[in-house]
């Protein structure tokens, strides 16, 4: 019965395994959308669940810690409002005086909030799944940031959740230039820095760049996706090649604890 | 059939684990329990069965792992099948070997096609990204043998697990290994 299925069986497979690899980009991003719908609630589920183990193993706060807690955060929370509302009238000045001088205005952008429900179980990518999509106004190819600076792009968008390619990613790349300087080139990850030890590097820098250690690394708002003067990473090292400089940067984000991040999802009316 | 569905469930379920295991620490390897399940698959189903196994896992894993950025493509979705079926129909020839209740050379064999998939992962993404350097440091040879040795390490555990399982439901993946035991 069984020898009689070889045939049939790797014949209806072929056929199957063709379809599937001569998807085109589009129709495939919308399996991977598909099937990301259908296996975020389970890793928004182990998430909620190794959450809670981990604050059961971190044990409970005591009524004083959390009083004390709930001051300070409410002290930084005023104080970031007041920030805030200092930086919007600045942005609003530094606009008005741009379109005076008939440059571009910068656009303000629109933070959605997100939370990481799982980190990327392949070995050679850099990938980590969010818990907003489409629903949220997610789209592809949206910046991914948090307060200490970039983390990455979004890729695959399902309904409810997302996918974003990590700054460490050799695949994602971002053009950026060093503080203080004239000197631009492109973020990109390493291959091997997946998993615990992220790195990321600077490349196509001149030789004669006199980049220090430390120099700060902004994106440079080149190609579009990304907006200008979001901190990257600082420099660790600096190298000359033989046909460019590449500077080793330590991403300003530590991707390997990273828990919640915001998407850039548009300007902000 | 009952089986097939409880492996395709292992899939899933492993599928959704391993993201919650980060990379080893000092080597930086994976621990990948699909490709556990899909060779066990391999041992304890007839061709079909496993076929269908390496669709549906190759498919999954495609789906969530392959990476597209700014609408390239590097692996196209579906070679994972292709990998799948292939090691699938090469730990099926260990097959007999299987049902007369052996299954230690399965177990390392398993941890020496999960570290396969990894190399053949590395290949491909090495083709496609440029410059194309064969890059095998000491860093890359861990993440692909490390990957395989945790494999070998878990077989056991997963085969036993899986033999139970099968037990349960009805389903004899080693039937001469029982024959021989009721004489």
């Amino acid at each position: 019965m069984s020898r009689r299925l070889i045939i049939p069986s790797v014949l209806v497979f072929a056929v199957l395994t063709g379809l599937i690899l001569f998807l085109s980009p589009h129709n495939m991003r919308r399996v991977q959308a598909g099937f990301l719908g259908i296996i975020s609630p389970f890793l928004k589920t182990g998430s909620t669940m190794e959450k809670k183990y981990r604050d059961f193993r971190e044990g409970l706060k005591t009524l004083e810690q959390l009083e004390s807690e709930n001051q300070r955060l409410m002290i930084a929370n005023k104080e970031l409002s007041a920030t805030n509302q200092t930086l919007r009238g600045l942005e609003t000045e530094n606009n008005r005086l741009r379109s005076s001088l008939d440059y571009r205005e910068r656009a303000v952008f629109k933070l959605m909030p997100a939370r990481i429900v799982a980190r990327d179980a392949s070995t050679w990518y850099n990938k980590v799944v969010i818990d907003r999509g489409s629903t949220d106004g997610i789209k592809e190819d949206q910046p991914v940031l948090t307060d200490l600076g970039l983390v990455g792009k979004t890729t695959v968008v399902a309904e409810h959740s997302a996918t974003v390619v990590l700054v460490s990613d050799e695949t994602c790349r971002v053009a950026a230039k060093v503080e203080g300087t004239q000197e631009q080139g492109i973020i990109k990850g390493e291959r091997t820095s997946s998993g615990s030890t992220p790195s990321i590097g600077l490349n196509f820098l001149s030789k004669q760049a006199k980049i220090a250690p430390g120099a700060n690394i902004y994106t440079s708002g080149v190609g579009g996706v990304f907006p200008s003067g979001v901190l990257v990473g600082q420099v660790k090292e600096f190298k000359m090649r033989e046909l460019d400089g590449h500077a080793t940067v330590v991403p300003a984000v530590d991707l390997t604890t990273l828990e919640d991040v915001f998407v850039v999802v548009g300007e902000n009316k | 059939m009952i089986f097939f569905f409880l492996l395709l469930i292992g899939m899933f379920v492993a599928l959704v684990a391993q993201h919650f295991i980060g990379p080893l620490p000092v080597i930086g390897s994976r621990v990948l329990f699909l490709p556990i399940i899909m060779f066990y698959g391999a041992l304890a189903l007839p061709v079909p069965g496993m076929l269908a196994l390496a669709f549906c896992g190759g498919l999954m894993w495609d789906a969530l792992n392959v990476l597209s950025v700014e609408g390239n493509v590097e692996i196209a979705m579906g070679w994972s099948i292709v990998l799948y079926a292939a090691l699938g129909a090469l730990m099926g020839g260990f097959r007999p070997l299987f049902q007369r209740g052996r299954w230690e050379i399965h177990c390392l064999l398993s941890g020496v096609c999960t570290a396969f998939v990894v190399l053949a992962e590395y290949l491909m993404i090495t083709f496609r990204r440029e410059p194309v350097v064969f890059l095998f440091d000491k860093e890359i040879w861990w993440r692909i043998g490390g990957t395989g040795l945790v494999a070998v390490l878990l077989s056991p555990f997963f085969f036993f697990a899986f033999n139970y399982l099968a037990f349960l439901v009805g389903f004899d993946p080693q039937p001469e290994r029982n024959a021989r035991r009721s004489r």
